[in-house]
């Protein structure tokens, strides 16, 4: 694998240099150089349609950046990229939709990727499913099919599937905004305990509670250019940027 | 209308005898016509045109002309040709009813291609998208998500078509295959009784209709057992 | 192909009579789809039973056995009240040409039905209310919201029925209309060409297939246009 980019350091998980993205003449994305380390916890927000989306998708490849640089985990994704899928198993994802496979019960849906990607056996398969639903708390719902739980049991068995593959890092793409007021704290939760045990990831999403708690910085969106970048403390009191200021105060007084 | 029951009585046996060849009819063009039809529609989605060209070629004559005319190019026209003749395929195509079969086939794998085509696109694309995040591979993907799922999809469009497949079987009549809509139009030229015999084979049909349906909807019903909410938790 | 010279115009007034079946079937199916809707939709339930045993029967029926029976049946029955009258009467039948138009227009008719109910039930309430409470009048509504969106809902299927109709025209040779079917066995009787006869048949049945494809695929597009501008 031919590396361009000048190596990072070895604990940078997620790199991004001057990422260009154009969707026929549209550009959603616009110049995005972006680190992540190992353990650090990132917050994207934005309104919407401000390229939040499109930025993590080109993470895990989900679309494919125009030009410019992504490197994960010493990786470069290009379309030299022999098997994407090796990278992908260890970026995890969680949608806003959910995107459980309906047809598989919860079990099953935690199982598939197991036993397909990391060719698992079926026992160690079953072991790790049901180790990672006790963790997000729904182990009794096993045997369930996706329409017959919450929103918010369905997106912690999002949560769960993603965590079986072990993934370095998971991003999760408005994991809440999807969900009924009443089912926010519960998925908000286990994100929670998720990042004190170390994991990394990018969330985007508009829950300010949680980016304050949670984030090592948080970064502001508009227009598919990353405008501001903070620590959340000096993000929330103290925005630098017009642009910024204007979203604090529309998200924050509603 | 005075109905002579007795000749009613005394046909439907006779028509029966037929059923074993619908039934021929219909569950090998049926089962030859799926497998061409997932052949036609792995050719329109390969994304090669000189593959998938073909495919929609296929359809669109197959789907824009009578099964009749079908029916009778192959029976009555192929043997025109003297090649087609000294071709291996000829003791088929000799046969009444290796034409018949080729014709529903053909004919019955361009609509399920279609069918499935509809059950493929109708696939959740954030279903697939979290199949990639995962690191499935594009097969792995197709085979464990979009077949399975496209498959439900299909199924109540499938089993209308299988029905109109099993009407469909009812012309093979017209080139001299002894069906039950074959044993009722000789009944019927000889007695003249075209109430009496028509209508009883019409409710045997419809009733072959409804077993069908039954038997459809209890496999979409037990397909469906992931897509109704019960026991809400 | 030289076999077809001097068929041209045999095959043309075939393609005439497959034309003025499928115009006259259509309007039949039309016609029995909304009667058949309209009962099903009733609150009478004579008519809503009748209108079951109606979309059963010729849903479950062979074509081919639909247009045998009336052809047949419409001759002995024809032919007995003929005779009432006068005696020396040998044989009357209802045409070829009107018995198979008859026949797939009820059966074709019998899916209609299920269009045209589905359609006028999918409507959604919201833009009926939101007409009448901009003060349309019950007639209003029903012909400006209504109707439009009933025929938008309705059209793709529609598309699917004139095809159908299309298509079963040539099933009527059977009973000897002359259309091109017809006129191909005709055709390869002094010939000797089946396939060259045939081929030339199935050209007629998919150039009007076509047409009608097009003619909804634009449909359509007129269709979703207007509702897009109606936003
Ligand atoms: N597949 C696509 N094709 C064309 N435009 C797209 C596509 N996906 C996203 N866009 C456009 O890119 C911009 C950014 O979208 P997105 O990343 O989804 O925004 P966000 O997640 O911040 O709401 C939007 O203007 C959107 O319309
Ligand atoms: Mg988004």
């Amino acid at each position: 694998m031919t590396n361009i980019a000048p190596a990072a350091s070895p604990e940078t998980l997620i790199q991004m240099k001057s990422v260009n993205k154009y969707f026929g003449n549209f550009q959603a994305l616009k110049n995005i150089n972006l680190e992540v380390k190992k353990g650090e916890k990132i917050v994207v927000c934005g309104p919407s349609g401000s390229g939040k989306s499109t930025m993590i998708r080109c993470i895990n490849r989900l679309e494919e950046h125009t030009d410019g640089h992504i490197i994960i985990d010493g990786n470069e994704l290009t379309d030299k990229v022999k098997d994407i899928n090796a990278i992908r198993r260890e970026v995890g994802m969680v949608f806003q939709s959910f995107n459980l496979f309906p047809h598989m019960t919860i079990l099953k849906n935690l199982m598939l990727a197991q036993r397909l990607v990391r060719k698992t056996s079926k026992a160690e398969a079953r072991e790790t499913a049901m180790h990672f639903l006790e963790r997000v708390k729904i182990p009794e719902q096993a045997d369930k099919y996706p329409v017959q739980l919450s929103g918010g049991q369905q997106q912690r068995v999002a949560i769960a599937r993603a965590l079986c593959m072990k993934p370095e890092i998971i991003l999760f793409d408005e994991p809440t905004s999807a969900l009924d007021p009443e089912m926010i704290n519960e998925v908000l939760e286990v994100m929670t305990d998720l990042a004190k045990e170390g994991m990394t990831m990018v969330c985007v999403t508009h829950e300010m509670g949680f980016a304050r708690s949670v984030a090592d910085r948080v970064i502001f969106m508009d227009a598919g250019e990353i405008v501001e970048e903070a620590e959340p403390e000096d993000f929330f009191l103290n925005p630098q940027n017009e642009r910024t200021q204007k979203f604090l105060s529309q998200i924050l007084t509603h | 209308m005075i109905f002579d029951f007795e000749l009613i009585a005394d046909s439907i046996p006779k028509m029966l005898m037929g059923i074993g060849l619908t039934f021929q009819l219909l569950f090998l063009s049926a089962i030859l016509g799926l497998i061409l039809a997932v052949l036609l529609l792995l050719m329109r989605i390969s994304g090669k045109w000189y593959l998938s060209w073909p495919a929609q070629v296929h359809i669109y004559i197959f789907r824009g002309t009578p099964i009749l005319v079908q029916i009778f190019i192959i029976y009555y026209g192929l043997p025109q040709f003297e090649f087609i003749r000294d071709s291996i395929f000829w003791p088929i195509l000799r046969e009444p009813f290796g034409c018949a079969i080729l014709a529903l086939t053909l004919n019955t794998g361009a609509y399920v291609s279609e069918i499935l085509r509809g059950g493929v696109l109708g696939v959740d694309r954030g279903v697939l998208e979290a199949g990639a995040a995962l690191g499935l591979s594009v097969r792995q993907k197709f085979i464990y998500l979009t077949v399975p799922i496209a498959a439900r999809l299909s199924l109540p469009a499938y089993s209308n078509d299988f029905i109109s497949l099993m009407k469909a079987t009812s012309l093979a009549s017209t080139i001299t295959l002894v069906d039950m809509t074959g044993i009722a139009r000789t009944i019927v030229s000889q007695t003249f009784a075209p109430y009496e015999i028509f209508i009883s084979l019409a409710i045997i049909y419809m009733i072959l209709t409804w077993v069908f349906q039954k038997t459809f909807g209890r496999i979409e019903k037990y397909l469906s057992r992931y897509v109704k909410p019960e026991g809400l938790a | 192909m030289e076999a077809v010279t001097g068929w041209w115009d045999d095959y043309f007034w075939g393609s005439v009579i497959v034309l003025q079946v499928f115009v006259c079937s259509l309007i039949l199916m039309v016609l029995f789809g909304l009667i058949g809707a309209a009962a099903k939709l009733s609150n009478n339930r004579f008519a809503q039973k009748l209108a079951a045993g109606y979309t059963v029967a010729f849903r479950g029926t062979p074509e081919i056995l639909v247009i045998l029976l009336l052809y047949f049946g419409s001759a002995i029955t024809l032919t007995a009240i003929a005779q009432v009258f006068d005696p020396e009467v040998k044989f009357v039948d209802l045409s070829p040409f009107w018995s198979g138009t008859l026949a797939i227009g009820l059966i074709v008719g019998s899916y209609a039905t299920e269009t045209f109910r589905g359609a006028f039930l999918g409507v959604k309430p919201g833009s009926i209310e939101a007409a009448r409470a901009l003060g349309m009048s019950n007639f209003q509504t029903f012909v400006y919201v209504r109707i439009p969106e009933m025929w938008r809902l309705a059209l793709p299927s529609f598309g699917n029925h004139m095809l159908s109709l299309i298509k079963d025209t040539a099933l009527i040779s059977i009973i000897g209309l002359n259309e091109t079917l017809f006129v191909a066995k005709q055709a390869i009787g002094t010939t000797g060409k089946p396939f060259t006869m045939y081929i030339v048949v199935g050209c007629v049945y998919l150039g009007f297939s076509t047409v009608i494809t097009l003619t909804v695929m634009w449909l359509e597009k007129y269709g979703n246009k207007h509702m897009e501008s109606a936003r």
